[in-house]
Formats: structure tokens, sequence, C-alpha cells
């Protein structure tokens, strides 16, 4: 089993969605995340080892490496691609409560603001963490934000934000969610942020990439991508 | 002063002692609607030794809308933007060729470009050159020759950025769809009387290139190469902007024969830039638009523009002074940029 979740692991790490796929070629032709989770499951590999063992290992290699510059956008979004063509058959699990996701994240772009590949970035990283994510898309007003806690109490926050312009609409999101909700800690990111601007607006963390933020979520004692 | 904007920036592209730094702003309409009073100031008292030809093609069949205004427009490519703030421009929502298959059906905007040898393609090459005699500017082409960008807003970023990943799954024919379009163009562009093409494409992250540089260099480079050698054929210069993190390619720029880079120089070690290109590209700007210019100290103004010319200044040329006055910035702060400048080459050459 343990050789299968380590094959699983790469084609995570590499982007292999399935066998079809025509990405990395050295593993043309070979069974792909896809194949590779039902055969895991079928062999009645625990779906919680499946998620640490194969996905989040894939996953934080990926991160790792592009945490340290040597892997790119690119090779990060097609992990991600690979890694939530196995999460869709692990749905069940977590429906079922076979797996417990770590907590819940809610995600978005903040008012103003259309982009939204960072913000995709940190979703697929953090849901290949293991968490759940609800994302609330661009433009996202601190009304929705707040609204959204409303009914997912005690989930974090992460507020994205590419302009200048919108950057300052964090503070007061921040600052509401503070008062309605105390004790929620909200993450900020996005290329003009700073931990001085952070600070500032009293958020709970500012991370310049999404595997720097997965790793504070999992904590100092797990740091390993394992659960 | 003797030496005309023209020759300044010729100069200052050639390393042969402009007798005062060239400038350029770039004023986004987002500082016209609010701060339409500094940059007329700004103007007045730092006129532009650039300015863009004046020439336009003949309006867009697909185009309608303007970008600029909140609401969608659709550009010449068919592509759709969405923009929700006045003066900015928006992004693409749904991309028109999301779907790879349609790619091939694809027809770049080229029923716009005159033809070679046309009537449209002689009276357009004739008012070029009245604007180019009616000006001792440094006149750049009015061209938009960004490959992956337009790449990006035809297949969606997400798309496009694995699509490098697998080029033979279709991007490899997309992109050359969209190079055969900017060689068409450059082709007008090069025939007339401009002094140099400007090429625009963002290749960086905050921290790092946005692929990974053997991808670029198999995949892009050889594009923006080609550009080059059509442009230096023709006697032009050739101008490259690029945001990001992108000191990784700064060799292979100057390789293919950019003049001129435009990039963030502050997300940048600028010494390690210095020691790849210091007298042999021009650094065209710029002064970081996150944290200098949003600084409500004009004071970093002056010090961020003593720390580029610390790293990147030389008497010789290599420095476009640039800046961009756009979202968020701050109106005292962005006043001192072309002062702080000219006191940096004016003590280097007294």
């Amino acid at each position: 089993m343990e050789e299968l979740l380590e094959r699983l692991a790469v084609c995570i790490e590499h982007g292999k969605v399935d066998a079809d796929s025509p990405y990395p070629p050295e593993l043309k032709g070979q069974e792909g995340a896809t194949e590779l989770t039902r055969r895991a499951l079928a062999a009645g590999c625990p779906p919680r080892e499946v998620l640490a063992g194969g996905l989040m290992t894939g996953m934080g290699r990926v991160g790792d490496r592009f945490e340290k510059g040597e892997a790119f956008i690119p090779e990060l979004l097609i992990a991600a691609r690979a890694m939530t063509a196995s999460m869709e058959l692990l749905k069940p699990y977590f429906e079922s409560g076979d797996i417990e996701y770590r907590g819940k994240v809610i995600l978005g772009t903040v008012a103003g603001d259309l982009h939204d590949i960072g913000k995709n970035i940190v979703r697929m990283v953090l849901e290949g963490d293991g968490w759940e994510v609800i994302d609330l898309g661009v433009d996202v007003t601190t009304e929705q934000f707040l609204d959204t806690l409303a009914g997912n109490p005690g989930s974090l926050v992460g507020l994205s934000a590419l302009l200048t312009t919108t950057m300052i609409n964090m503070e007061r999101t921040t600052a509401e969610i503070q008062v309605k909700y105390p004790g929620t800690p909200v993450f900020v990111g996005g290329a003009p942020l700073s931990d001085e601007f952070c600070a500032k607006i009293g958020a709970s963390g500012y991370f310049q990439d999404p595997q720097k933020f997965a790793k504070h979520l999992r904590g100092p004692a797990d740091t390993e991508g394992g659960d | 002063m003797s030496q005309s904007s023209r020759e300044l920036v010729r100069r200052a592209l050639r390393f042969e002692h402009p007798e005062r730094l060239p400038r350029q702003l770039w004023t986004l309409p987002w500082a016209n609607i609010h701060h339409p009073g500094t940059v007329a100031e700004l103007e007045r008292r730092y006129p532009a030794d650039i300015e863009i030809c004046q020439y336009f093609y003949r309006p867009s069949q697909r185009a309608e809308g303007d970008p600029y205004r909140v609401g969608t427009s659709t550009d010449a490519w068919g592509c759709v933007f969405r923009n929700i703030q006045p003066g900015m421009i928006g992004e693409v929502d749904e991309p028109i060729l999301a779907n790879m298959a349609d790619a091939a059906a694809y027809r770049p905007p080229c029923e716009q470009l005159p033809k070679a040898g046309s009537r449209e393609w002689s009276e357009a090459q004739d008012v070029i050159s009245r604007f180019h005699a009616g000006t001792d500017r440094f006149v750049f082409a009015n061209i938009d020759t960004r490959p992956w960008e337009r790449y990006q807003f035809l297949r969606g970023t997400e798309n496009a950025l694995v699509d490098v990943l697998m080029p033979e799954s279709g991007m490899t024919d997309l992109l050359q769809k969209i190079h055969g379009f900017y060689l068409r163009e450059l082709e007008f562009w090069c025939a007339a009387d401009v002094d140099a093409i400007p090429l625009a494409d963002d290749w960086g992250t905050q921290s790092n290139l946005l692929i990974n540089p053997d991808l670029w260099r198999e995949h892009f480079k050889p594009l923006y190469r080609e550009y080059c050698e059509m442009a230096r054929a023709h006697g032009k210069f050739v101008f490259l902007h690029s945001d990001g993190f992108v000191t990784d390619i700064y060799e292979d720029l100057i390789e293919i024969g950019i003049d001129a880079v435009n990039s963030q120089l502050f997300c940048m070690d600028m010494g390690e830039l210095a020691r790849i290109g210091k007298g042999r590209i021009t650094f065209w700007g710029e002064i970081d638009r996150q944290k200098v210019l949003t600084s409500e100290n004009p004071e970093d103004g002056r010090a961020a523009v003593r720390e580029v010319a610390r790293h990147l200044y030389d008497p010789a040329g290599g420095i476009i002074a640039q800046f961009e006055f756009g979202a968020g910035a701050n109106p005292e702060t962005v006043m001192v940029i072309f002062d702080e400048w000219e006191k940096v080459h004016r003590e280097a050459t007294r």
C-alpha cells in the first residue's frame, strides 16, 4: 500500500491527472491520480491515509519546491488539477465523516478587485492540505464575508487583493469581522501587501506564498503534510 | 539645452551622454479622474521626451465599449473584459477560447491592418511621417505587441499557465497565430517613421518568474527575438515592459536585442540587475508603484530615486526616468520624482 500511495503522491506532485493525461511526458501511459486513488480505496486503504499519504504529500512536495523557487505557477496549478481529480473521489468520505477536514477557510478577493489567480492558487493548496474552502470569488464585499461567517462559525478568513486601491478595503473587512466575530483569524495576501500593512490593519498574518500560509495554518507541530 | 527630446532618448539608449535624463510619465485614466491638477502640473513642469504616434487603425468590427468605463467591453480580438472601477482596465471573465477546440477556427483581427502596397498603407505611412516630422520627441509605434498576455486573454490565465507545460496540446498553434498577427503589424510599423517598437508582457510574480525560465526560453524568447530582429533591421529601437520579478530573463533580453526594459526594479535585487545589465541595456524606469508612489511621505519618493540611481545610474546613459501615475498613487509623492532625477544628473555632471 505504501508503494501505491507513493505513486499517487508522485502523480499529484507532477500533475498527472489520469492515464490519458499527456503531462508529464515521463509518466506517459502510466496510471494517474484518478486511477491510483480508485485503486487505493478499492484495496481497502483508509481514505484518511489516501488523503494524507497521497494527496497532501504530493501537494506538499510541489508547494515546497514552489516556496524555494524551484517550481513555478504552472507546476502548482497542474498539481492542483490532479489533486482535485482525486479529491472528487474522496468527497463521499468527507460527507460521511470518514475523513475530517482540518477546518474551514473562507476565501475571497476583496471588493473592487477582480483578480483571482493568486486566490485560486491559495484555495487549491489549502484544499490539498485538507482544508474545506469556501471560495466567495472576486469583488467580495465585507457583508458577504460576514454573512458567510454567520453560516460557518469558527472559520478562518483569507482576503486577497492585487491592487493598491483595493487592498485598503481589507482594513474595513478585517475590522468589521473583528467587531462581529472577535478572535476570527483573518489572513491577507497579494502582491502589494507587506507585514507592515498587515499589522496596520490588524490582520492575523500575511504570507507571500500559499505554501507558507498552509504551513502556518498547520502549526509548528505538523509540518510534514501528514495528519 | 541643445539636444532635442529625441536626441536625449537616443543618446541615453546608446550611452552617448545625454545632456539631461530623458523622462516619461505614464498616466493611467485613474490619475486623470482623481488628480487632474497634479497630472497637468507634472506635464507642464516635466514634458515627456517620448510620445506615442497618433495613428490609429480603422475601427474594429469586433470592438465594443470603453474598457476604462464600468461595465463590459470587447476588444478587437473579441475578448470581453469586465470592469468595476472607472479609469482602470478590467479582467476577462469568460475567455473566448477556454475550450482549445475553438482555437482552430479563431482568426486574429488582421482585417484592421493596412495591406502592404495598398493605398491605405501608403496614406497611413504619410500620416505617420508627418507626425514624426512634426515633433522633436522620440516616437513609439502605436502598437500593442503582447503575445503572452494576448494568449491569456484568449485562453484564460489558468488555462494559459497550464498550457505552457503541454504546448503540443494547442498552445504552439494558437501562439503562432497570435505571433503571425504581430509580425504583420510590425511589418507595417517597421516601414513607418517611428523611432521605437514597444513590446509588453508581464512575466514576473512578486518574487519569481511566472514560468520556468527554460520554458520561457523555449517558447517565448524566439517570438521576441523575431520582433527585435525585424525592428533592428529597420533601424528601430525596441522597448519592453514586463511587470514582476524578471531578473532571470534580463540576460536573454539583452542577448536578443531589447534596448530598454521597463520592469518593477523594486521587486528585484537592483545590485544584481546592475551586474547583469548596467552599461548594456537601458533601465526605462520605474519607481515602485506598490509602496513608494502610494506613500504619503514625498521623501520616500526621493529616497527611491536615489536607490535606483545608486545601483543603475550612469551619466553616459542607460536610464530613462519613468514612472506610472496610477491607482492609489499619492500626488505629493509623484510630484518629486522627476525633480530628484534632475538633481541626480546635475550632481553627477556638473
